[in-house]
């Protein structure tokens, strides 16, 4: 009577649940959701006051920014999704938004939980 | 193409595409972690150059662009474009636990899938790429470790990334 996974796989792969034939993703189709992806994310991070570049010096900073490392989470994650042939409705472009939005926040709040900066070499001495 | 021709020029491809990227990230610079301090002395004291050890010790230490390189080329191989960018994402996460701010693996993956994107046109497969990465990573860590630190060195010098100290 109500079977909730196959509602919602229904429901999540609504573009696709008619035939993979039928609706394929043509290359223009991925590379603008690609472009979609990424400039959502950084938007998305600038809205909530991640800053554009990292602290100095560029090339050892371990703070989060808006150009690093949030496109490359988001373009990662909807990589998955599509070899997964999962790409949902219009062409994969609102799930396209969607990863943008999430992994901006996912870097706002999450990402220093999940994974901390490195403790300063003096502590590390103390601790072995 | 013929296999061992284009294993060949994959690898000189591999071996440039992950020295140039990591020496401009700045690998050759500081160690990053304390492994990586021990390796680049160790090879200065058989007589090796200390900007090239960290570079040794850096790759040892972490996945910086040698190990982009290496996944990217299994995940082109695998998956396509998609795969190539995948392997960026998970050796940002290996960088990350590694203590690594990340940037040289990052951006080694994307432009290690870029590259073989481009030479599947001349008929270059990504299986070359793979056999090449790891030809090019036995060049610099196995065969003669104390040469092949001279060497990065002299193209650290070239880029302005020596070491400082």
């Amino acid at each position: 009577m109500f079977d909730l996974v196959f509602d919602t796989i229904f429901f999540a792969s609504y573009g696709n649940v008619y035939g993979l034939g039928n609706i394929t993703l043509s290359l223009s189709d991925v590379l603008l959701a690609y472009i979609v992806t990424m400039v959502v994310s950084i938007v998305m991070a600038l809205i909530l006051r991640v800053p554009l570049l990292p602290s100095k010096p560029y090339r050892y900073s371990f703070d989060v920014s808006a150009l690093y490392p949030t496109p490359i989470i988001a373009i990662g994650i909807f990589s998955i999704f599509l070899v997964l042939n999962y790409t949902f409705i219009y062409n994969g472009l609102v799930l396209a938004a969607a990863i943008g939005v999430l992994s901006a926040l996912f870097v706002k709040y999450l990402f220093d939980f999940v994974f901390p900066k490195p403790l300063d070499d003096d502590v590390g001495e103390e601790m072995q | 193409m013929n296999e061992i021709i284009g294993i060949v020029i994959a690898a000189i491809l591999c071996w440039l595409n992950f020295v140039i990227v990591d020496t401009y990230f700045g690998l050759p610079e500081q160690p990053g972690v304390k492994g990586a301090r021990i390796v680049g002395e160790n090879v200065k004291k058989r007589g090796g150059d200390i900007a090239g050890g960290f570079f040794q010790g850096n790759i040892l230490c972490s996945p910086d662009a040698s190990a982009g390189t290496l996944l990217a080329s299994i995940g082109y191989f695998l998956l396509g474009i998609p795969g190539g960018i995948i392997a960026a994402f998970l050796v940002f996460i290996g960088n990350r636990l590694c203590a690594d701010p990340g940037y040289a693996g990052t951006v080694g993956s994307l432009t290690a899938t870029m590259i073989v994107f481009v030479c599947s046109f001349v008929g270059l497969t990504p299986e070359m790429f793979i056999v090449g990465m790891v030809i090019a990573i036995l060049t610099i860590q196995g065969i003669d470790q104390v040469r092949a630190s001279i060497i990065l060195g002299k193209i650290a010098q070239k880029l302005n990334r020596h070491a400082k100290e």
